[in-house]
């Protein structure tokens, strides 16, 4: 996972996220979006064979937090989240 | 916003498993899915060393065939660049089957003895040294755990009036599992139709939000519990890389 920021205002981000896909991007899009502070959040990915852009990429517009915060806080959420399967799955077992 | 997730079983045995998880956004049930078919690594056969075949298909397909054996891939024992070397020799008249690669390490071995690799005739033989390595599905499916791997919504089912007497008398198909109350009832029970279960009444049928029940199998390599728990941590262990480079 290699970090590339394209673009970053007050509380705009762009961000490239290579070497992921749609199975980590839309997750952690999800989560963003289940955060207050994210206003919008997506992500773009190109198909292989498209040329250019392949990698992709996460735009996020925060209501006023920084928008580097609300990525870690949605790294976080992610995480807690499988953890909370995790127990889940186990103890459904 | 803290998601309580509840997981049910409907079915669970080691190679194919029913659950029902409650909580569940669609995006994290997807991200389990696809984490499930191409990020947890296997084990499978890369790359062979002929030393005859003399048997009627070229190396490249024998290899191939081989490559798609399931090999048993016990958590944690192997790394990305480990490889074991397993060893077939058979002569012919004979069929050489998967479970004719011997291996020198008991805890990877062919999931599945009986897959035929290649019908041997008279006086021809195979013998070759095959290579296994750990791969992920995304980049060959020889690599993926899960086969058949997806999830639906559950199905509450109401049950309403008589149906009109002289109605169109026509089966009711639902696939799935369905929630009649609190009791969880797989469609197959009732050959997936309605009117066998409930026969003379209206019924309502409804996708209960959030409410996924996940069909997993695994072709052997691995249980499939074993199997959704290592595809849920390849999704953690990006969250985590992900907040550590962000945090920096």
């Amino acid at each position: 996972m290699d970090l590339r920021v394209i673009e970053q205002q007050d509380t705009e981000l762009t961000i490239e996220i290579a070497g992921e896909d749609h199975t980590f991007m839309n997750v952690l899009k999800g989560a963003l979006l289940e955060l207050d502070d994210v206003a919008a959040a997506t992500y773009d990915q190109n198909p292989e064979q498209s040329g250019g852009q392949t990698e992709p990429v996460l735009t996020l517009k925060t209501e006023g937090a920084k928008p580097l915060d609300c990525l870690e806080q949605g790294a976080t959420l992610v995480d807690e989240q499988m953890n909370e399967f995790r127990t889940a799955f186990e103890n459904a077992r | 916003m803290a998601t309580d997730f509840d997981v049910e079983f409907i079915e669970d045995t080691e190679r194919e498993a029913r659950f029902l998880v409650r909580g569940i956004t669609p995006a994290f049930a997807n991200g389990i899915r696809r984490a499930i078919l191409a990020d947890v690594p296997t084990l499978s056969i890369d790359t062979v060393r002929f030393v005859e075949n003399s048997s009627v298909l070229f190396d490249e397909v024998l290899a191939l065939r081989m490559g798609l054996v399931p090999l048993t891939t016990p958590e944690g024992e192997f790394d990305e660049d480990d490889t074991v070397t397993l060893a077939i020799d058979v002569e012919g008249p004979a069929t050489a089957y998967s479970g004719d690669l011997v291996s020198p390490d008991p805890q990877v071995e062919p999931a599945d003895e009986n897959i035929p690799l290649i019908e041997l005739k008279d006086g021809q033989r195979l013998e070759a040294e095959a290579e296994a390595k750990l791969g992920r599905g995304r980049d060959h499916a020889k690599f993926q755990g899960g086969v058949a791997v997806g999830y639906r919504h559950l199905q509450h089912v109401e049950v309403g009036d008589d149906a009109s007497e002289y109605g169109e008398d026509e089966a009711q198909i639902v696939r799935g599992v369905i929630e009649d109350g609190d009791e969880l009832v797989a469609t197959s029970e009732f050959g997936h139709d309605l009117t066998n279960r409930y026969p003379g009444k209206e019924v309502t049928v409804e996708d209960v939000p959030n409410a996924f029940v996940f069909h997993v199998e695994s072709d052997g390599s691995m249980p499939v519990d074993e199997l959704v728990l290592r595809a849920v941590d390849t999704l953690s262990t990006r969250a985590d890389e992900l907040r550590e480079k962000v945090s920096l």
